[in-house]
């Protein structure tokens, strides 16, 4: 790792978002540089995520033969880890739209460097995260019966399910939010293609639409990408609120919670801002992004993580609050066995990932280590992914109905689709990382250029420059340091 | 309607058609004879009236299952049968049928039947001819063989109606009165006390008229006495104003379970707490006492209840409610099942408890004559335990030859310590007629494959008779799914014609036999079932049809209890290890319906496990053999050998009783039975009951350790490593599932009470 | 369920069960327990497997809680009712029974949550289970408190029915596969077979013309099936029947979370009640004498 003494002191020049100074030509030298020929360690993820995944498709097609009680699915722990592990995947996707959408119109200018993988995050964790629902489901060859196709029979899927909502919802989520990563790349995929040779350049000239980057293309991109994500915010808070539907919708204690909605959104920003973490230090140090990824964005993100564990904490002790209020003794007596039953070890986990653990992004000298981060980011989201399971299980295993009061441990089989779930998207996101790059350019260039100004005090400059950056003129146009012989530039 | 037709004739008709001369009530109520029906197999096409594709018709016939011969009427459909169900007519079950009943479908479709005779050769049985069986059998038995009849034995089940007379016909044609009757769960002791106080060896029991019911271990809602007719007379017992059953036990029976009071009594100390029940009667509700003989007055007078509670384990306080309870509640009724017959000592204890019932004057109020019947050689040959050791002693003197298993398995069900399966594989030539490869058909020399009880025809006599005697009939409800089976009374027939006996020799078969049997019987019988109206054809047809035959017997006269004099004992004191009750289980029974997949699925009534055995122990016990949790794996050891079962704790036993039910632990008898949990049986002592000579079962001690603990907390999937019971918890965690009421509101609201 | 349908009766969707349901109703079939009389002997469950095709599982799956069983028997040791007594060294009350089999709800939770409605409430008042359409998300048996639906986890109809066994199946209902969620029906077949029957002969299906299978072999005769139809129309078409009345002289009535009784004391409840379920199975208390 890049920097493995966490006491060491930050140069002035480190305490900077980002480096101002950095050429635009090595900016896109950098980032097209991710994006050519792999190296070895690349491959070995690769083959990492296809071992995982073909454990994955070994225990479905195991499952699909012999049938669900396979899994360990019984009477009545009817859901498993498909559905906790699926409520987990739909909570990562929060984490591109937190950055590139609510960031993007509160002008937070550092998630800049960092917004397009957590993108990305967002489409492939849907796609890894719509996975689930097919393969939980006990004929899955007629899985759509669950979409309101047109049949002569004039057979109807059944409105009043939340599931069928979910269907509704996270299929527009993921064509929204794909079409959102999708045009906001559009600038860096022209410099792509620009710098591209052969087949790559013909694919990248598909894929840039014809961008030239004149000022009508910019005022109208700038347009659409602000609708965009205006439109993406509410239907990731809906997203997750319905995904919550399904367990607040639903009569039994555990699950019946009021609060569920605000409590699953919270969750899922919550996983999802780890789930950056976790990248973030990943590219940083596959890439060699140490200039765009810096140890302040890192830390940004990590005080923004706090600060929605926070409200996720407070959320848990509300939900065991109102509980206990409540009043319902089948609801309190479900609680204090998530305390003290069967599953008390996975809860006290969780409770200790989702609510003691994000102190230490609270302290400046664990922010600033990277290989801490990089742990406690991966063990934030083991206790989200605990708390989606702690929410499924024990009201399985614990209902109104003493006589089936029931624990059963899930077997390989889901352990095994749960571990290919993270192939799957590892898998995805290493594909992405190649084709799509992975730090949005014109962004860096943008922000590089504001800060420049703001550095130099030249407040005026920067707040015409926003001005006109928002009514669609291009930082590159104003660039006093423009590089000549890089004519590839001109397309950002 | 043609009476003359063959048997054969008719069977084709009924397995063509699904229908036949006999339709019983049905759907859709048709006839056909076998002129009519013989010349055609039917087309669903072209279907026949009676064979409505879809449609289905319902015979009916007499469960086999267990003893009691509850009427059944059979669902069939497109020439299968699909379903049974009770026979509104039965005046024993009046339409209902309990679970062994229902699964009745699963003994006849079973995939482990025995299709063709097997004869044994170098050892191994291998599969003739039934023309090469029966050359064999006259080689054995028939009028050339030389066999002197008392080197001949019969061992059957409970056996009564048409199939008993052909058996006696046959052994007074071989000139043999070895005819074992065994059954393993009975009562019989009961029976020879009923016959020595009462002169009535199966009084009808007035479960229904009783306000009090205590049983000391008479399971009547499962094995004692006939589950349904049981269940009936209770369930009509508990209308208002409601009656109060009190079970005193020392393992919770299904009887038990349903007690409004139920009392641990320490194992063979039931009769110590009757005389004590008998005392406080006698001192505080001053019942007279002076009918009994001195020596029972004296006992009496013994034991009070200070005394009693110490031996029994009872609280002094419930032997004086119980008193209570008895003497103000009138007409009561004591009833001694298995765990007090069980002992040495089981005759004394149940006479005590009988005389309870002569005490509180309950003879002829709640304990009536059975009417006789009209047909005594019709009547069923009651099984006992006794049966058994008498056989194995036979054996053992090397007396017999040749001999018949029918409907027993005793190479299961006998206490391993008789050595039956020694005597019997070197012994006489051993002929199993069957359906099963049981324990005891392996050991046969010769196997013949018996139809079904669905498949065979028979008349039925149940040794208890309700209010009006009657023979409850069984005949086939379809062709026999393998053609090479024969019926037993077919069987025994031509065992007849092979002897050359004049009397059968005019009965082709056996139907034929029973046809005419029941064209002959007296005119005023056949009347009250025709009303006078068409002759002998509509009486069969109407027999057939209702599936019984009521007699309208005169009054029965009144019971005469007689005291009889005995000597109450308690077990053996403490110290001697625990008492290994081999509990009869409602479902499995003695085992015989180990091979129904339906009965091993269904959980048990007390502690809902299923496909298994295990050992029923009190938490203390649980807690002396070092906190033993149910699921833990226990090694019960009696001085004839070691079982390994897992433990069931709850506080329905006495701290002294280890109890297994019986019914698993099976070496063979097809895939749902064989290997499956332990059989208690293997491992009882040889003890028998002094006066009558019945095993005394449960009073074999054993000793107890732990030797594996069960996983119980997280069911891993493999998960097989714990006692595999239904449901998760056994209490209600607080929530209104099961509301109990007290009596008093019952009655205020349902019943008399104002 | 239609959307036509739904935007048609929207209000009549949001009063449910209140008003009893949105269904006009052809008959309202339902039951009555009587747990003075059930002695938990299991009857009741074999009958079930005989008349419904129930697959047997075997002991390791069972040992997995993956029996089908529709109708099972509950035992509970305990009685809170009766207090300190029921925690005495001994079981000195016996067992309580329970037998529970779908209950059939008005307002039942099973129906809203299906995905594909393979679960709906027929005119009949039956809560159906349509095995064809059943795609298995199992929500519905996650939002059953009684937790009486039952799935299918595997294939059985290999290993359950080995011939000849399979010959016994009964033709008027399918043999479910992997895959589907399945459930007590009151046995619809049997509900069908009658309302047949009597359309052809032009009459109105009669009070113990038929019932269902377990009430039928009840040793006890504890369980009565039949139609609860004149509890919301008095007077109207086919009489009283005897559950019916049974239902009338506790005076449990439909549609109501909390029972408002004349007579307290009288035996009739409703498991869950509270949780306005509107079960269709009442139950009489247990009594014993204490």
């Amino acid at each position: 790792m890049n920097n493995l003494n966490t006491n060491a002191a930050l140069t002035p020049e480190q305490e900077k978002d980002i480096n101002e100074d950095i050429r635009w030509a090595k900016i896109n030298e950098d980032v097209l540089h991710s994006m050519e020929s792999p190296r070895g360690a690349y491959w070995l993820s690769i083959i990492v995520c296809l071992a995982l995944l073909s454990l994955a498709v070994i225990a479905e097609i195991h499952q699909y033969l012999y049938g669900l009680g396979e899994a360990n699915l019984n009477w009545p722990h009817m859901w498993g880890l498909y559905i906790a592990t699926f409520i987990f995947w739909i909570g990562m996707s929060h984490s591109g739209t937190l950055l590139s959408a609510i960031l993007h119109i509160i002008h937070a200018d550092w998630r800049k460097p960092i917004y397009r993988f957590a993108e990305a995050m967002t489409t492939f964790t849907l796609l890894t995260a719509m996975l689930f629902p097919v393969i939980h489901l006990g004929r899955v060859w007629n899985m759509y019966w669950v979409l309101p196709y047109f049949s002569d029979r004039g057979i109807w899927p059944n409105f009043r399910s939340p599931l069928l909502w979910d269907a509704f919802a996270i299929s527009t989520y993921l064509t929204s939010s794909a079409l959102f990563l999708f045009m906001g790349s559009i600038p860096d995929l022209a410099i792509v293609r620009d710098s591209a040779r052969g087949w790559r350049k013909k694919l990248y000239a598909v894929l840039a639409l014809g961008w030239r980057g004149d000022d009508r293309q910019w005022r109208n991109f700038r347009v659409a990408y602000l609708v965009l994500a205006c439109f993406l915010i509410p239907l990731a808070v809906s997203v997750h609120s319905i995904v919550a539907s399904d367990f607040a919708m639903s009569i039994m204690p555990g699950w019946h919670i009021t609060s569920f909605p605000p409590y699953f959104v919270a969750g899922a920003l919550y996983s999802g801002c780890a789930g950056i973490i976790t990248l973030f230090v990943l590219l940083r140090y596959f890439f060699r992004f140490e200039a765009y990824m810096t140890i302040p964005i890192l830390e940004k993100t990590c005080k923004l993580t706090f600060a929605i564990g926070m409200v996720w904490t407070y959320l848990t002790f509300i939900e065991f609050a109102s509980v206990w209020y409540g009043h319902n003794a089948v609801d309190k007596e479900l609680l204090l066995s998530k305390f003290s039953g069967p599953y008390s070890i996975w809860f006290w986990q969780m409770l200790f990932c989702g609510s003691v653990l994000p102190f230490m992004l609270a302290v400046e000298r664990f922010r600033r280590s990277i290989p801490i981060m990089f742990v406690v980011s991966i063990l934030l989201n083991y206790g989200m992914w605990l708390e989606r399971w702690m929410i499924v299980a024990p009201t399985l295993s614990q209902g109104y109905e003493p006589f089936a009061f029931h624990v059963i441990f899930p077997s390989w089989v889901q352990w095994f689709i749960v571990a290919g779930s993270f192939g799957w998207f590892g898998l995805l996101f290493l594909i992405f990382v190649k084709v799509i790059p992975s730090v949005s350019m014109y962004e860096v260039k943008e922000m590089i250029y504001h800060r420049r100004h703001l550095a130099h005090k030249d407040l005026s400059t920067v707040m015409h420059s926003r001005s006109a950056s928002a009514g669609g003129n291009a930082a590159a146009a104003a660039d006093p340091r423009r590089t000549p012989g890089t004519p590839g530039l001109e397309g950002a | 309607m043609n009476l003359e037709m063959k048997r054969r004739e008719f069977l084709k008709v009924m397995g063509w058609t699904g229908a036949g001369l006999a339709v019983a009530a049905c759907d859709r109520p048709s006839f056909i004879t076998s002129r009519e029906g013989r010349n055609h197999v039917v087309s669903y096409l072209e279907p026949e009236e009676f064979a409505i594709p879809g449609v289905g018709v319902t015979y009916a016939s007499t469960c086999q299952q267990c003893p009691s011969a509850c009427g059944v009427n059979a669902r069939v459909r497109e020439g299968r049968v699909l379903k049974l169900e009770g026979n509104l007519n039965s005046p024993l079950n009046k339409g209902k049928l309990c679970a062994v009943g229902q699964a009745s479908l699963q003994n006849h479709y079973n995939p482990d039947r025995i299709t063709k005779p097997r004869v044994r050769r170098d050892g191994r049985l291998v599969e003739i001819g039934w023309d090469d069986a029966l050359a064999l059998l006259r080689e054995k038995i028939g009028p050339d063989a030389g066999l002197n009849g008392k080197r001949f034995a019969w061992m059957t089940d409970t056996i009564s109606g048409h199939q008993a007379v052909l058996v006696d016909a046959l052994m007074e044609s071989l000139g043999s009165n070895n005819h074992y009757v065994y059954e393993p769960i009975n009562s019989a002791v009961w029976r020879a006390v009923c016959r020595d106080m009462l002169g009535d060896e199966n009084p009808r029991l007035g479960i229904e008229k009783a306000r009090v019911v205590l049983s000391f271990g008479a399971d009547f809602l499962s094995t004692w006495g006939g589950a349904v007719s049981g269940s009936a007379r209770y369930a009509e017992f508990r209308n208002a104003p409601r009656g109060v059953l009190i079970a005193a036990e020392s393992k919770m029976t299904q009887t038990g379970a349903n007690a409004d009071l139920w009392v641990p009594v320490r194992p063979g100390s039931e009769g110590v707490l009757a005389l004590g029940i008998a005392n406080v009667l006698a001192s505080s509700h001053g019942r007279d006492l002076s009918a009994l003989p001195a020596s029972v007055r004296a006992q009496i007078d013994a034991h009070d209840a200070a005394k009693v509670a110490g031996i029994t384990g009872t609280s002094e306080e419930h032997i004086k409610r119980i008193a209570e309870l008895l003497h103000e509640r009138s007409p009561s009724l004591v009833l001694a099942g298995a765990s007090a017959e069980g002992h040495e000592h089981g005759y004394d204890s149940v006479a005590a408890a009988m005389t309870l019932n002569l005490i509180l004057g309950n003879v002829g109020r709640t304990i009536e004559s059975s009417a006789g019947f009209p047909f005594p050689q019709l009547r069923a040959r009651s099984g006992n335990g006794r049966s058994v050791i008498d056989f194995a002693q036979a054996l053992e003197e090397k007396r017999f030859d040749v001999v018949f298993f029918k409907g027993v398995n005793p190479a299961f069900t006998a206490p391993a310590a008789l050595r039956l399966n020694e005597l019997l594989a070197g012994g006489p030539f051993k002929v199993a007629l069957t359906q099963f490869e049981d324990e005891t058909t392996l050991l046969a020399d010769l196997v013949l494959p018996l139809y079904s009880s669905l498949e065979d025809w028979g008349t039925h006599v149940p040794s208890i008779q309700p209010e009006r005697n009657f023979i409850s009939i069984q005949q086939p409800v379809m062709e026999p799914l393998y053609p090479e089976t024969r019926g037993f009374g077919d069987l025994v027939l031509s065992l007849l014609h092979m002897r050359g006996d004049k009397d059968y020799a005019g009965y082709e078969d056996y139907y034929a036999y029973l046809q005419h049997a029941f064209v002959a019987l007296p005119a005023d019988v056949k009347n009250s079932v025709t009303k006078g109206v068409g002759g002998d054809a509509a009486f069969w047809s109407a027999v057939m049809q209702q599936g019984v035959l009521e007699f309208n017997t005169a009054t029965p006269a009144a019971l005469v209890a007689k005291p009889v004099a005995f000597e109450v004992q308690a077990a053996a004191a403490e110290g001697n290890g625990y008492f290994l009750l081999p509990s009869a289980n409602p479902n499995l029974w003695d085992g015989r319906h180990a091979n129904l997949p339906w009965i091993q699925e269904l959980p048990d009534t007390i502690s809902k496990a299923v496909w298994d055995s295990w050992a029923e122990i009190h938490p203390k016990t649980a807690a002396k053999l070092g906190d033993v949790k149910t699921g833990d794996v226990l090694r019960i050891a009696s001085e004839h050998g070691t079982l390994e079962v897992r433990a069931f704790v709850y506080r329905g036993m006495h701290p002294d009783a280890i109890a297994i039910p019986v019914g698993q632990g099976h070496t063979a008898y097809g895939r749902y039975a064989k290997g499956r949990g332990v059989n208690p049986y293997a491992i009882l002592a040889t003890a028998q009951d002094r006066k009558t000579g019945e095993p005394a079962h449960h009073m074999t001690r054993v000793n107890a350790s732990v030797i594996r603990r069960a996983d119980v907390t997280w069911n891993n999937g493999s998960g097989m490593d714990r006692l595999v019971v239904q449901g998760g918890s056994s209490t209600q965690v607080g929530r209104k599932l099961v509301v109990t009421v007290s009596a008093d509101q019952f009655e205020r609201t349902e019943g008399g009470r104002a | 369920m239609s959307l036509q349908n739904i935007i048609e009766n929207w209000s009549s969707y949001r009063k449910g069960a209140e008003q009893g349901g949105h269904h006009n109703y052809e008959h309202l079939w339902g039951m009555v327990i009587d747990l003075n009389k059930c002695t938990g002997c299991g009857a009741c469950v074999t009958a079930c497997y005989a008349e419904n095709n129930l697959a047997v599982v075997g002991h390791e799956k069972y040992s997995r809680n993956l029996g089908m069983n529709w109708l099972r028997i509950e035992r509970y040791w305990d009685e809170p009712d009766l207090g300190e007594e029921s925690v005495a060294e001994y079981q000195h009350h016996g067992a309580s029974f329970l037998p529970m089999h779908c209950q059939h709800c008005s307002s039942a939770t099973c129906e809203p949550v299906c995905p594909v409605a393979a679960t709906y409430h027929t005119p009949d008042g039956l809560n159906a289970q349509v095995y064809n359409r059943c795609v298995g998300s199992r929500y519905c048996s996650n939002n059953c408190p009684y937790r009486l639906r039952y799935f299918n986890f595997y294939s059985y109809y290999e290993e359950s029915w080995p011939a000849p066994l399979h010959m016994q199946l009964n033709p008027d209902l399918t043999v479910r596969d992997k895959g589907v969620m399945e459930k007590c029906t009151f046995c619809v077949q049997r509900i069908r077979t009658a309302k047949d029957t009597a359309r052809r002969e032009r009459r109105k299906v009669r009070d113990g013309e038929f019932t269902t299978a377990c009430a039928q072999t009840c040793p006890t005769s504890a369980m009565t099936f039949g139609d609860l139809l004149t509890l919301h129309t008095p007077g109207g078409g086919v009489g009283e029947t005897e559950a019916a009345s049974l239902w009338k002289k506790h005076q449990v009535e439909l549609g109501k979370s909390r029972q408002q009784k004349q007579n307290p004391e009288l035996r009739g409840y409703r498991v869950f009640e509270g949780l306005n379920t509107d079960p269709r199975v009442l139950f009489l208390e247990r009594v014993r004498e204490v």
